[in-house]
Parts: C-alpha cells; structure tokens; sequence
C-alpha cells in the first residue's frame, strides 16, 4: 500500500490499482499479444471474473514498487526489444500516474503466439 | 548465391526516371537508398520523440534496425525479389531496437512474406506486400495506438490500393504512397493528444515515410545525404557567429509598401534594385508590394527614390543593422558562458530556478542549464534537449528540485547515452555536488563523489506563504514569510529579517563555515543588504556570502557549508 500525506488527509494506493495502470500500459505496449497468469489456478478463475489486472503483480514495500508481468508475445518479433519496451512503458505509465519511482520491472514471457509462420 | 551471374545488366546507379523492373538488386539499392536518407534525417526524427511514447530515439531506433537489415543484404547478388526481401526481414527482425524498430521490423516480415518466391515486384504485388505488411504490423498488439508508424502503414496501403485503379507501375505507386505517406504523419497529432500536446508528429511515422521518400528520391536522381528540414536545438545553432559575418553595405534595412502606377515587372525591378542593395525580398498583397533591402549607409533614401518612380509609396521604414547588431552582442557579453565539453568527457547539466543561479552553476562548470523550479518543472523534453547534442554520452543531471528528479530520470532513459541523475533537493545540494566534478574523471567515482558532497550542506529557503497550515508543528498565516530548512518547514515570521535569522540560528549556522545567500527577483539590494548587515553581526565567525540569484517565489536560497 503506497501512502501519501496531504494537508487534509492521507491518500492510499492498492497495489491493485497500480496492477490496473500497468495492465493498462501492458496491453498497448508493441509485440504484447496477451497477458496471462502466473500459475494455471490463477489463470482459471481470472478468466471467469475478468479481472483487469491479470497477468500483473505488483509488490509494496518500504517506498520501494516492483511489478511482474506475465506476457505473452506475438512470433516473429524480436523478443528482447519487445520485452524492454513493455517495461519502459509500463514504469513510465506507472510513475506519471503515481509520481512515485518504480523499482523495477520483470517482464516474464509466458508464450508465444503465432498469426503467421514464415 | 552464384557469383559469376553478378553482371552489369544490374544499374549501379539508377538514372532519374529510368524504370527498371524491380528485382531482388534494385530493391536492394533501394533499400540502401532508405537507409541513408533515414539516417540523414535521424536527428530531425529524435527530436520529435514525446512521451508517453519511452522509445529511446526513435529515429536512432529505426536507423539500427535498417542497418541490420541493410547488413544482411549487403553481399547478397540475390535477383529474386523475393528471396532478397526475406533476407530484409530477417535482419531487420534480429536487429529491431525499440518499439518502432520492432513495428518496423513486422512490417518487413509481412511484406517479404506476400513476394515470396516471385522474381521482380509488379504494382499488383507491391500492394500485396504493403498489404501483408499492415496486417502482419497491426498483428503485434492488443490495442493498436492510432496517430502513430501503424496508422501511417495503414494509410499508404489504403492509397496503394486506390492507385492500382490508375497504374500498374510500381514506381507509380511508389511516388503516390510517399505521399500519402507524408500526409498521414501530418495528420497523426489529430489523432494522439500527446503529439498535439507537445506540437510535433509521430516519429515513428515520419521515419517510415523517410524510408519511402529515400527510394523516391533515389530513384528521382534527388540529394540524399542533405537533411530536408535541417532541424538543430537553439542552443547548437551558432548565433553569435553569424552576427559577426554582416558584410559592409549592409549598413541599413529599407522597407517600402508602395502601389505601383502600372503592373510591376518583376525580374526588372530586381535588376534595378541589385544596384542599390542586397537581401532583396519582394512581398505582395492586394495590389500593394512590400520591398525588403539591405543597403550601405550613403544609398538609405535610394529605395525610396526608386520605388516612387515606379508608383506611390504608402509607407517607408528605415532600420540601422548596426545598431542592432551591437545590441545583441552587448547582450551577449552578459549571458552565459558554458564550459565546453570534450567527448568522452561528462558532461554536467543543472535545472536552475533565477538567472543568477544558472550563472553560477556556469561558472562551476555545468555544460547547459535547464531553467526550471518550485512552481515550474521543466518537461523531459526540455532536459533532453539540454544534453541531447553535446558531445559526449557521459552525462549528469542536478536535479536541483524534488519534484525535478523523477522527470531527469525520465529524460536519463529517453536516450541512448548514458545519464545519470543526481539526486540534488535543492540548489545549494547541486552546487555542492558540481564543486566536486571532475569532468574527465571516471563516471562512477565522480557521481559518488558528488553524491556524497550534498550532505556536507544545509540548504535554507524563505519564502512568503500561500495559504494558511500547520505543518511539522509550526503555525502559518497565510502571507507571511517562512523558512524551510532541508525542506521542513522550521519557522513562520512577520518579517524576512527574523525569518532569516531564524532559520541560520536553527541550522546552527555557527558550527558552519560559509553562509552563501541567493536572493530572488522580489527582494531589492538594498533590504537584501540590511538583511546580510544583522547576519554578520549575529555570526560574525562565518564567512558570508551575497549572491544575486534572480529566482521567484523565493526571497533566499541560503547555502550553509
């Protein structure tokens, strides 16, 4: 749980809702097909609730923000540029959205899919 | 690959117009042609590079991820089209760097994969491919962003489709697309808030229309080692230098709207004028000319002479260039001189909130200032700008403001070169900090240096409060003035000598040696130095320092050391 003061008051933020940002970022990032689970239990019962932060986790401590993401990637693109530009962008979404500097960024490729064989 | 069937039947050089049927070795000249027209304009496409697009340099991006697919061809004698662009995609997809690298790279596969097996490209084919291409591109992600390289793939392939109603020639079609190409990039802000925002284009777009518009001028016979649209930060273009260079004779500027009697023949007016002067520029507007001229002292009313012999003038302005010339210079002699960096060098930039601050940081020896502060953060761009055409991929950024760092880190990961970002708080924390560069120093060993130099000072801030608060246990009234002290809020006065004092005696400023005052733009000299007179006698031990800083908001930035 990230916490901020104000003059009026505390501001909270779930890890969650930072798991929605990066999710966010994620899906609009170039060569990401999908987001998929860390484990085939998880993967079943977020297909069935939709969850908008599958596929990302997001861990708090001490000032300290860092995000895993499980992504699958489309064959035939370049799997290292793909996968360093999901984190680029997704540390860049998170922090402006937050104003607070991401630690770090896993990004696990789970898969690859393909449209078309060459 | 059989070599003995390398012959001259393939042009070395294409000739302007000259339409050969495009096969694996046109292409490839092509394809080269691209490029090094792409790479000419590099620069012009990485100053376009906006968030949230945290692409490095797109057009360095793009430039690596051709090379890659250039290198792979470049001993290939491949005549069949086919094959060669499958090689094309194979580079460029093990070379793809960055997200417009990889989109380009996709577009690549998707095109080598419709001209598979065939031996030269038809127009009906090329359509095909930048069919494939598209589709294959849009392939790649979830939710494609518009205004972006994609939406340019997508509009010349929609144009190539409609000009295959007209023409079967791939040069045709090539010339159409390039086009379309260069409308869809001014199009793309329409589309991406963030480009309009920021005011420019999508880069990645306008680097695949250069990759379209390099073949197009190849083929045209066009230059492709001149940039188009030379673009270079305010700061490299050599001002100074070319004020030096007005020539005698142009002593004076002569500017006359005038309505000629009869229709003015143009080609004789410009004869005539050459006699008088130079830099002559004709304008014209509803039946009334403006003539523009440069000429020498003793020739001033000749324009005017001249140009009432042609009909009636309406208005006449005379400008001394001289005297122009010599305010801008004088001008000069004031501003700020940076110390030059030598490759291989780091390279220091600070963000500095006054005038008289970036003065000093200059004369530490920072290569570039960013202006920038409480109330105004500098964007990323602003920052990459300042360090993006030095000289040297070594390079630091001084913060000088919490709320500045996160945006320096930003910019440290925008580009290619290495940046690191001190985490300086406060003006005095980064002059500290620079006291300690070596500029030709090891990168690591410095930065720790300059590091660990910030908490050999206290930093002290006065200003006047903005509203009323309690914090950190010290009431405020709106309006009067307060002192931060490390940024804590330590003491809230009626007046700025007792907030002042206030805040030395709480930092223990007679443990320190040094006291150095920056004041700000709102405070004038004179209570500055009633100020400075009772900080003497209060520590008289300490050696004090008065600088102007010109900054807002803050009545003194105080540096204890």
């Amino acid at each position: 749980m990230s916490n901020e003061n104000t003059p009026l008051g505390r501001v909270t933020i779930s890890p969650r809702a930072i798991a929605t940002i990066a999710y966010q970022a994620a899906r609009q990032s170039y060569g990401v097909v999908g987001l998929t689970s860390k484990n085939l239990m998880e993967g079943i019962t977020q297909v069935i609730v939709k969850d908008p932060t599958h596929g990302i986790e997001v861990k708090y401590d001490d000032q300290k923000i860092s995000i895993d993401i499980y992504v699958i990637i489309e064959y035939g693109t370049r799997i290292k540029s793909v996968a360093s530009s999901v984190s680029n962008t997704v540390k860049f979404n998170v922090e402006k959205a937050l104003g607070m500097p991401v630690e770090e960024v896993n990004v696990h490729v789970r898969g690859l899919r393909v449209s078309n064989t060459d | 690959m059989d070599i003995e069937e390398q012959d001259n039947t393939v042009p070395k050089q294409l000739y302007p117009n000259q339409k050969y049927p495009v096969d694996g070795q046109v292409f490839k000249t092509l394809i080269e042609s691209s490029l090094t027209w792409l790479r000419t304009n590099q620069q012009a496409v990485n100053i376009l590079n906006v968030f949230p697009v945290p692409d490095g340099d797109t057009g360095t991006n793009m430039v690596l991820t051709m090379q890659a697919a250039c290198d792979e061809i470049a001993n290939s004698s491949e005549r069949n089209i086919g094959k060669l662009t499958r090689m094309v995609a194979h580079g460029a997809l093990m070379g793809a760097r960055g997200n417009s690298g990889v989109i380009l790279s996709q577009l690549w596969r998707g095109f080598a994969r419709a001209l598979d097996n065939f031996e030269v490209m038809n127009g009906q084919l090329l359509v095909d491919a930048l069919h494939q291409g598209r589709n294959t591109a849009y392939k790649g992600v979830v939710r494609p962003v518009e205004g972006t390289i994609l939406t340019v793939a997508k509009d010349i392939t929609a144009e190539a489709e409609i000009s295959l109603a007209d023409t079967q020639d791939p040069y045709d079609i090539l010339e159409r697309i390039v086009v379309a190409a260069d409308a869809s990039v001014q199009k793309t802000p329409e589309l991406l808030a963030v480009l309009k925002e920021a005011g420019v284009v999508d880069a990645g777009g306008k680097g695949l229309f250069y990759i379209l518009e390099g073949m197009f001028r190849y083929i045209k016979g066009l230059p492709l080692d001149v940039a188009s649209d030379a673009v270079l930060p305010i700061s490299a273009m050599k001002l100074e230098n070319t004020l030096d260079s007005i020539e005698p004779g142009q002593d004076f500027e002569v500017v006359v709207d005038f309505h000629p009697n009869k229709e003015l023949n143009i080609p004789q007016f410009y004869e005539d004028l050459q006699h008088i002067g130079t830099s002559i520029q004709l304008g014209e507007g509803d039946g009334i000319y403006r003539m523009h001229i440069h000429v020498p002292a003793d020739r001033v009313y000749d324009p005017i002479q001249y140009t009432k012999s042609l009909g009636i003038v309406t208005k006449a302005a005379i400008e001394n260039l001289r005297v122009q010339v010599e305010n801008i210079e004088h001008e000069h002699g004031s501003s700020i001189q940076f110390t030059p960096v030598e490759p291989g060098q780091i390279a220091t930039i600070a963000v500095a909130p006054g005038p008289g601050i970036a003065r000093v940081f200059a004369s530490l020896g920072v290569s570039a200032i960013v202006e920038g502060g409480q109330t105004m953060n500098p964007s990323t761009q602003e920052i990459l700008n300042a360090f993006d055409h030095l000289p040297t991929d070594q390079v630091v950024i001084l913060p000088n403001n919490k709320n500045i760092i996160l945006t320096a880190k930003a910019a440290a990961q925008l580009t290619v070169k290495h940046v690191t970002v001190i985490p300086s708080r406060s003006v005095p924390q980064g002059m500290a900090a620079m006291m300690r560069l070596i500029a030709s120093g090891e990168v690591e060993e410095v930065v720790t240096d300059m590091n660990a130099a910030m908490s050999d000072v206290e930093t002290g801030e006065v200003t006047t409060a903005t509203r009323s608060v309690e914090i950190d246990g010290v009431n405020v009234t709106e309006g009067q003035i307060i002192s931060l002290l490390n940024g804590k809020l330590v003491i809230a006065s009626d007046n700025l000598k007792d907030a002042t004092l206030g805040l030395l005696k709480k930092a223990h400023a007679d443990h320190f040696e040094l006291i150095t005052l920056f004041y700000g733009s709102d405070v004038s000299r004179m209570e500055v130095d009633a100020i400075v007179d009772s900080i003497r006698k209060k520590f008289p031990k300490q050696e004090i320092e008065v600088q102007d800083g010109g900054q807002p908001h803050y009545h003194f930035i105080i540096s204890i050391e």
